[in-house]
């Protein structure tokens, strides 16, 4: 009995692993039908010799449009994208020790900075979107557009406020808002999580309490929180993403073509179109607005 | 072969546990070595054996120092037998088969040393699965396959009944008598050592007596 | 309450149907980790009984040694290969960074310290006597350690099963080392790790029970081994 049901394992992880070794492409869900049948196996495709690595934030992955557009891409050019997410300041950094081949962020001001330091080679608008203060539907900060009263509010009644905590765009973007109302948020009710922008949903969730999300992550999760959007449209929660090629005089290992190649599809017609799509199917909006050259 | 040891001496944690000035074993002889409980014999036969390289003095073997041509002519037998997980057949083989000899040669050895025990019944039987009276025939078995000049054995006769000890006896006088191999037996039964033995060591706190 | 039922439900129709994505995810952590494994186990296994047998100095301090690394957290062993990995480090000319090879270089080095301590440690305690009896049958060291690892075979698997274990649920090495990068050098557990951030429940069920049934898999597969030798 004991053998049988061995050798029935082994044959389901066997039959498991070879079609897990299946073809890479799959239909992405949402992508219009530009491509008529799939090859059947990737290895038809181009020998993928060319990689960039590219370094975005959590949230941007988190949100589930990479994995929508990257493959995309990755058939019309044969260049395969290695998306390493983490927080914006560890992107930022990555970009300046060239371990990186291309950023894609959403701090604006320290994008600039370092393009000014030499440490990128351009810089260029690809989309937006927006954050939103989200918190209990019942909760004491009623509906608005107005996130610098909902702030003050917070602050003077101590409700629980989550914070990103870890240099983020979202992080950045949220101390800013705080700091434009002079307020330094500090005792119980601030947590600041260090973690990323799903987490800290969970956490907030968790709580009942407030935290300023980008919508997309939002708009991911929902379904699995109790949270509601209780600000949103102040145009001090705009959220713009930018792209930068990093600096190839780093390294002769910065794959300065393969980063080009990929900012211009992202800025081109078709990735814009594509930006745009994103997401329509699913939550009936789109997550992001593209806006290169608006 | 004829072993001598001079000067012998091997001291654990501030003890004297074996101080022998001069001793020889007669070659092509049962040598039989008695004493009590921690006078010295197991350390004897280990230090003669090669085991134990942490000791004064000299041994040879026929004038020669121990090396490798010599370990590959003697084998040791211990109190227990620690055989192998594998059939008594591949547990006899053992020390033929780590000598490189060919398939037959191992089948014939096997053979003949099982035979010589009594045991060719056993030879499927699993190593771990003998009676300590078994085992121990078949850790003579595996000593014996490879003819060795020297064998020294610890107690063999131990754990076995009467029948079965005069058995081994004369397993042990038949094959120095074939093969006029030097044999030292390390054994606590005085009669035992008066039938098998050409002559005795007799040890008592390390030293000979 | 009911997601959690749902994700289930989800879970066995990836897992049933066989969804490519799922089963490469799990491909890739097998693949990993036995390969570490493998690695590990074929240098160290023989060594750790060599040492074991072998009388030389300071062999306390080498017990002592391999015994602390055997509990080194595997984000440290992630970041150290990391370091020496990126692109500004002394390999990063080889561009393993981001790459299965550079996680199953992770977890090697990560599952040595716990094969070569185990493995010593048996040898050292059950292997020493075989070794005495191979040395009075005329056997080398050599042979001693052919010896010891054939019968203590089922000790040494049940180590190196214990050492595929670590492998194959540690995160922090291969997360750092790998950067979960989807359809490349994304396992299960960074996997599951990532999928609970983003609120994919079905997904990370689906990967958390073949990582249950692959772990208790192989220590029963094991188990079953021992059985039949008796």
């Amino acid at each position: 009995m004991k053998k049988t049901l061995t050798y029935v394992l082994l044959l389901l992880l066997v039959l498991g692993t070879v079609s897990g070794c299946a073809p890479k492409t799959e239909a992405p869900a949402e992508a219009p039908a530009n491509d008529p049948a799939e090859e059947p196996a990737a290895e038809s495709e181009p020998v993928v010799e060319e990689s960039i690595i590219l370094a975005t934030t959590t949230s941007t992955q988190d949100s589930g449009l990479l994995d929508f557009l990257l493959p995309i891409f990755t058939e019309e050019t044969g260049i395969e994208v290695k998306t390493i997410a983490v927080g914006t300041g560890n992107a930022l950094q990555m970009g300046r020790d060239g371990e990186a081949d291309v950023l894609l962020v959403h701090a604006k001001a320290d994008e600039l900075k370092l393009v000014e330091e030499g440490h990128g080679t351009v810089r260029n608008d690809v989309m937006y979107n927006d954050f939103v203060l989200v918190g209990p539907a019942d909760g004491e900060i009623i509906y608005g557009n107005d996130i610098g009263a909902a702030l003050a509010a917070i602050n003077e009644k101590g409700l629980q406020f989550v914070s990103r905590g870890d240099d983020s765009g979202t992080h950045k973007k949220e101390l800013g808002l705080w700091k434009a109302l002079s307020i330094e948020p500090a005792g119980e009710w601030y947590i600041e999580a260090g973690a990323g922008m799903g987490d800290v949903l969970k956490i907030a969730d968790e709580r009942q309490g407030y935290t300023l999300t980008d919508r997309a992550t939002y708009l991911a999760l929902k379904d699995t929180l109790q949270l509601e959007v209780v600000v949103e449209g102040d145009e001090g929660l705009f959220n713009q993403y930018g792209i930068i090629p990093v600096n190839p005089n780093k390294g002769d290992m910065i794959n300065e073509a393969g980063a080009l190649k990929f900012m211009d599809w992202l800025i081109s017609e078709e990735g814009q179109e594509l930006i745009s799509q994103f997401g329509v199917e699913e939550y009936g909006e789109p997550l992001f607005i593209p806006n290169y050259g608006k | 072969m004829e072993i001598r040891l001079i000067g012998t001496r091997k001291k654990y944690r501030n003890t004297m546990v074996l101080d022998i000035d001069e001793l020889t074993v007669p070659g092509g002889m049962i040598t039989g070595v008695t004493g009590s409980n921690g006078a010295g014999k197991t350390t004897l036969l280990h230090i003669i054996a090669g085991l134990d390289d942490s000791f004064e003095g000299e041994v040879t073997y026929d004038g020669l120092p121990i090396s490798n041509h010599i370990r590959e002519s003697m084998t040791l037998v211990f109190q227990k037998p620690y055989l192998f997980r594998r059939t008594v057949y591949d547990n006899i083989a053992y020390p033929l088969q780590i000598r490189n000899k060919s398939k037959e040669k191992i089948g014939k050895e096997v053979l003949w040393a099982a035979e010589s025990l009594g045991i060719e019944d056993l030879l499927k039987k699993k190593g771990h699965q003998l009676s300590g009276g078994e085992a121990q025939k078949v850790a003579m078995a595996r000593a014996l396959s490879i003819r060795p000049s020297l064998l020294l054995l610890d107690e063999p006769t131990s754990n076995l009944d009467p029948d079965s000890t005069l058995r081994m006896e004369g397993a042990i006088r038949r094959y120095n008598h074939e093969t006029g191999a030097t044999i030292v037996i390390i054994t606590h039964n005085m009669e035992q050592a008066e039938r098998l033995c050409h002559n005795q060591i007799k040890l008592e706190l390390g030293r000979m007596i | 309450m009911d997601y959690i039922a749902q994700g289930f439900g989800e879970a066995i129709r990836l897992l049933a149907g066989f969804d490519s994505e799922v089963y490469r995810i799990i491909a890739l952590s097998l693949l990993v980790s036995t390969s570490a494994t493998v690695v590990a186990s074929l240098i160290f296994v023989p060594l750790g009984v060599y040492l074991g047998i072998k009388p030389f100095r300071g062999k306390r301090i080498f017990s002592r040694t391999v015994y602390t690394f055997m509990s080194i957290p595997s984000v440290i062993v992630g970041l150290v290969v990391a370091l020496l990995l990126a692109r500004r480090g002394p390999f990063g000319y080889l561009r393993l960074l981001y790459t299965p090879a550079a996680m199953i270089i992770a977890q090697t080095i990560l599952v040595i310290p716990l094969i070569l301590g185990l493995t010593y440690n048996l040898s050292k305690n059950r292997g020493t006597p075989l070794e005495k009896v191979s040395r009075t049958l005329g056997g080398n060291r050599l042979d001693s350690v052919i010896l010891i690892i054939r019968e203590l075979k089922i000790d040494i698997l049940v180590n190196v099963a214990t050492a595929f274990s670590r492998a194959i649920s540690e995160v922090g090495a291969v997360m750092i080392v790998g950067g979960n990068i989807k359809g490349q050098t994304r396992v299960m557990t960074t996997a599951i790790s990532m999928m609970n951030s983003m609120g994919d429940y079905p997904m990370a069920i689906a990967l958390g029970i073949i990582l249950l049934v692959v772990s208790f898999g192989i220590h029963s597969l094991i188990y079953s081994y021992s059985q039949e030798e008796e």
